[in-house]
């Protein structure tokens, strides 16, 4: 009973939000049984979201799933996006190359490159772009440290000013106390193969580590750089492209 | 007294007042010259180093005016023009200007010689050769004031004066006189364009010692200023002032100069750097004196105690040395998150470079190559020039001359609108895979292919052993020939290793065709 008035509520509130077009107030992932896990549909715009890789190595599929959820503020809010990058992030595996992240779905016109000598003018730099009256669909970071609950929370509080989308992807080794919305481990996994056996979609193991008024969780996805969503991949051994669920949005 | 070989050997260059004292001339050879005298001391001229201090000095002398033109060779290379048209009531007038400059030059152990006049070739004939240390030749006057100086007074060429000599003219007031028709036929055309240049009938250009701004302000200060804040609120005032001149014009300041002027102590005589000069490229043109003022305040923190007042800095100048029309816009009408002013990204990304540095802020542009380090270039991010596709952007509409727009009529806009100037990726055939972030440069890994010319079994790179799962290729990419580089043939392969990490590797070079093994390198990685 209490469940359906609820549902009634939530589609009053759609609708109300309806009629103020605007950037919705989440990032849609695109699974169901992953929004099931967080407050909202999707990664909260206005708030810090942290992401680190497994171990170092799959620092490359961090940036992937970086890069993926930046696809999809793309596509889903109007401006440009940032990335802000402490230098030795870009030493260690290489710089965002342009038409590799074209090839994930990503508008490379759209995304303006930030390069800082330190980890401390990479946070300021992205407070600055957080901040900015341009409000950029997106801003994300890579810094090559942790983060602390001071950073975290100017963070959270410079998001919060326009309601920007914050990812952050921090050192996988350091231990981080932060004031993080959510807090993500990517690691890589074997990509999906189309039908005549070249790669076609990159597959992320994701867990979610933390999550405010939410559960934790862990999942297979893949990311369909056409549609700009993720997609559940169920049976782990099977390398053909995930079943498309639910109703597809038009890219 | 300097020395610098000549003819016939070492002859004298400069001379100090004890020098000239004791009957000594210049361009003497130094032996006739040791005759004479009997203790000589002297050293070699350095002329690299006059002209270089004779530089620092024309940029001291920009607390003067924008214009100040160190002498070529032809003028003797030992001083200095400054433009001041405009600039003397700044001082209180011409008679003050010459007297604050000699007396702040006499500071720094000079023995200058000057002299106003409305010709930069009267000015040099009255400094070099007129009576007194400091003339002023009222406006006009240039005739009479040259009538008595000797012909040396003109830059003539040696030649020239010796050809002038043996006519036995000595005077400038001799050669005014004669017949123009017959001169101009007999001699060089040296001679009249010099004397057309004293006397302004012929324009002498200056080459000043850095561009002359488009618009300044400059201010100089009772006391000097030391703290960072000082300087910033200085500046602020400067570019207050500025912004009503950049407004009158309906221009934006695109590139300024931030002058700051040290107060030099007498036991320094003009280092390096008596002048901080800091540059400040916009994202776009701007004439908001608090959004410059935040960019200078941000450069300032960067230069942090680079930034040395020493003494402090007793004047400040700001110049535009680049400004771009800037029409006063209105304020959209519509409210809601697609009307951001494209001003706002400008302004962003002016921020971030004043204090990250220019470099430190790029976009990604595609670029005509197949050389995949080549097909992506990254330029300073600047905005678009063209405000978002909107519908308010295309020109002459807001500017409603009763003008009633059919909201049908009107182009949907577009439903992300980039403000940043964008250019088609992928244009032509589709590509093949390509990492998500590619290595500075390709880094050599070791591999173990199966047969020599096949894909990767497994590679060690960083020290590290990835067991090839999947390989993907080759996809061939040859040097383009019309660039001469030692570059090989590249065949590309897509790897996953048996982690899932994908690579992307290369062998350049070819089997079986001599030259040197094969190599494989690591060129990047997928997400």
């Amino acid at each position: 009973m209490k469940a359906a008035r609820i549902a009634a509520l939530r589609r009053g509130m759609a609708k109300l939000e309806r009629a103020h077009p605007g950037p919705p107030a989440h990032l849609s992932l695109g699974v169901p049984q992953m929004h099931a896990h967080l407050p909202g549909p999707g990664l909260a715009c206005g708030v810090l979201h942290e992401i680190a890789a497994t171990v170092h190595g799959d620092r490359p599929a961090a940036f992937g799933f970086l890069f993926a959820s930046t696809a999809v503020a793309l596509r889903l809010r109007p401006g440009f996006a940032v990335l802000v990058a402490q230098r030795r992030c870009l030493a260690d595996f290489g710089t965002p190359y342009g038409h590799g992240l074209v090839q994930l779905g990503l508008d490379a016109g759209r995304l303006l490159l930030v390069e800082t000598k330190s980890d401390k003018d990479a946070l300021w730099a992205l407070e600055e772009a957080l901040r900015s009256p341009a409000r950029p669909a997106m801003v994300v970071g890579a810094i090559a440290g942790g983060l602390d609950l001071t950073t975290s929370r100017r963070l959270n509080l410079a998001a919060a000013t326009h309601a920007t989308p914050l990812v952050l992807l921090r050192s996988s080794s350091a231990t981080s106390t932060s004031a993080a919305a959510t807090r993500w481990r990517i690691a890589s996994a074997p990509a999906a193969l189309d039908r005549f056996g070249a790669f076609a979609h990159p597959r992320w193991h994701v867990a979610l580590e933390r999550c405010r008024n939410g559960r934790t969780g862990q999942w297979l996805i893949e990311w369909d750089h056409v549609a700009h969503r993720f997609c559940l991949v169920e049976g782990v051994a099977d390398r053909a492209p995930a079943e498309r669920s639910g109703i597809r949005l038009a890219g | 007294m300097l020395i610098a070989p000549g003819k016939g050997g070492a002859r004298i260059v400069s001379l100090n007042r004890a020098a000239r004292a004791g009957g000594l001339v210049e361009g003497e050879l130094l032996s006739n010259a040791r005759s004479k005298v009997r203790e000589l001391q002297t050293r070699d001229a350095d002329p690299t180093a006059d002209a270089a201090a004779l530089r620092r000095l024309a940029l001291w002398c920009l607390r003067y005016t924008p214009i100040a033109a160190p002498w070529d060779e032809s003028s003797g290379a030992d001083g200095l023009f400054l433009d001041i048209t405009g600039c003397a009531h700044l001082f209180g007038g011409e008679e003050r200007l010459l007297a604050n400059l000699s007396t702040r030059l006499r500071a720094f152990g000079l023995f200058p010689r000057t002299a106003i006049a409305d010709t930069a070739g009267a000015a040099w004939a009255v400094a070099r050769h007129g009576a007194r240390d400091a003339t002023i030749v009222a406006s006009g006057d240039e005739r009479a004031a040259l009538q008595a100086l000797p012909l040396a007074a003109l830059r003539l060429g040696e030649d020239g004066l010796l050809l002038m000599r043996r006519l036995g003219l000595r005077r400038i007031g001799e050669v005014m006189h004669q017949p123009r028709a017959p001169f101009a036929a007999r001699f060089q055309a040296e001679l009249l364009r010099r004397l057309d240049q004293a006397l302004g009938h012929a324009p002498e250009p200056l080459v000043p010692v850095v561009e002359p701004p488009v618009y300044r302000a400059q201010a100089a200060f009772v006391e000097p200023i030391m703290a960072q804040e000082h300087v910033l609120e200085a500046a602020t005032q400067l570019l207050e002032a500025l912004a009503r001149d950049l407004e009158r014009d309906a221009v934006g300041a695109r590139l300024l100069r931030l002058l700051l002027f040290r107060v030099v102590s007498k036991t320094r005589l003009l280092n390096d750097a008596e002048v901080v000069s800091l540059d400040l490229g916009l994202a776009a043109p701007s004439r908001d004196a608090r959004h410059i003022a935040q960019l200078i305040g941000l450069r300032l923190h960067r230069l942090g105690s680079e930034l040395e007042a020493d003494f402090g800095f007793e004047a400040a100048a700001v110049h535009v040395l680049v400004a771009e029309s800037l029409a006063e816009r209105q304020d959209r009408l519509a409210v809601g998150e697609a009307n951001i002013p494209p001003e706002e990204l400008a302004r962003l990304i002016d921020r971030l470079q004043q204090r990250l540095g220019r470099g430190a802020v790029r976009q990604l542009h595609p670029r005509q190559s197949h050389i995949p380090e080549r097909a992506v270039r990254a330029r300073p991010a600047a905005a678009s020039r063209r405000s978002s596709p909107s519908p308010r952007s295309s020109r002459g509409e807001g500017r409603g001359e009763g003008q009633v727009l059919a909201p049908a009529l009107v182009a949907a806009p577009h439903p992300n609108p980039n403000p940043l100037p964008t250019e088609e990726w992928g244009e032509g055939a589709p590509m093949p895979a390509r990492p998500l972030l590619l290595l500075e440069r390709p880094e050599a890994a070791d591999v173990l292919a199966v047969v020599p010319d096949g894909p990767p079994r497994h590679f060690r790179w960083r020290g590290v052993l990835h067991q090839v799962a999947e390989a993907q290729g080759p996809e061939r990419i040859t040097p383009e020939w019309w660039r001469r580089t030692a570059e090989r043939t590249r065949d590309y392969y897509v790897v996953e290793d048996v982690e899932g990490r994908r690579f992307w590797l290369y062998r350049a070079g070819l089997y079986g065709r001599g030259g040197p093994t094969p190599q494989w390198f690591v060129h990047g990685v997928f997400g």
